[in-house]
């Protein structure tokens, strides 16, 4: 009853965990290290200050949030990151332009592409698992 | 330099010219692969599938950008 809407929230929380939940494990994986890598490749290219800003970026961050986990651990580092200074003692972070501009795609597409994965998950949690299927086309007492 | 390992997320990169178009390249192949992931009823051939996607998605792109450059240099 519950299995469609708890794959669909894995699949947000944790991109890939709505497949492995329905048992689609290879599936599952291939999106987990795909989504997360891109998300987080795009995080340090334009540093998280400047790439995961709701303030500023609102619907962009709202893209950004379709990656559930990734974004919520974005953001408290963007929440925890000193804006004043850089980690290597310079007085700002601002990243280029350009920096901005690809990071903010590689993080935005990367929920879009989370949320293909949550409505593959909400599909594929609808359809009878491969082991129920089998069960239903053998007669009873035939093994 | 000798940053901590938490710089490599708050410190942007400097990206000017050619690396950004190059930074294309592994967008285009985690749209492809996922978007195989999500269609393909095995997985078995995966990576071939996402490979002539990621083909196809770049050429096409440059194509694009071929033609409205040409289109451009031609009206202006």
């Amino acid at each position: 009853m519950f299995r469609a809407p708890m794959a669909g929230f894995l699949a947000w929380l944790v991109p890939g965990l709505g497949h492995i939940y329905v048992g689609q494990r290879a599936r599952g994986w291939v999106c987990l290290v795909t989504i997360t890598a891109t998300f987080w490749t795009g995080v340090a290219i334009g540093g998280v200050q400047t790439t995961v800003d709701p303030h500023e970026r609102t619907l962009w961050f709202l893209a950004q949030l379709c990656t559930g986990g990734n974004a919520g651990a974005a953001y408290a580092l963007h929440c925890a990151a000193d804006p004043a200074r850089s980690a290597d003692g310079g007085s700002t972070i601002a990243a280029h332009w350009l920096s901005t501009d690809v990071a903010i795609h590689y993080t935005g597409v990367a929920g879009l592409l989370n949320l293909l994965v949550i409505l593959d998950a909400l599909a594929r949690a609808d359809r009878p698992t491969t082991i129920s299927r089998i069960r239903r086309r053998r007669p009873r007492g035939v093994t | 330099m000798n940053l901590p390992l938490s710089a490599l997320l708050t410190t942007p990169i400097e990206l000017t010219g050619i690396p950004r178009f190059v930074l294309m390249l592994p967008l285009c192949l985690s749209i492809a692969v996922v978007y195989k992931a999500t269609r393909l009823s095995s997985l078995r051939d995966l990576w071939k599938a996402s490979l002539v996607l990621w083909v196809t998605i770049v050429l096409g792109m440059c194509a694009v950008g071929v033609g409205l450059w040409a289109a451009f240099s031609i009206m202006v």
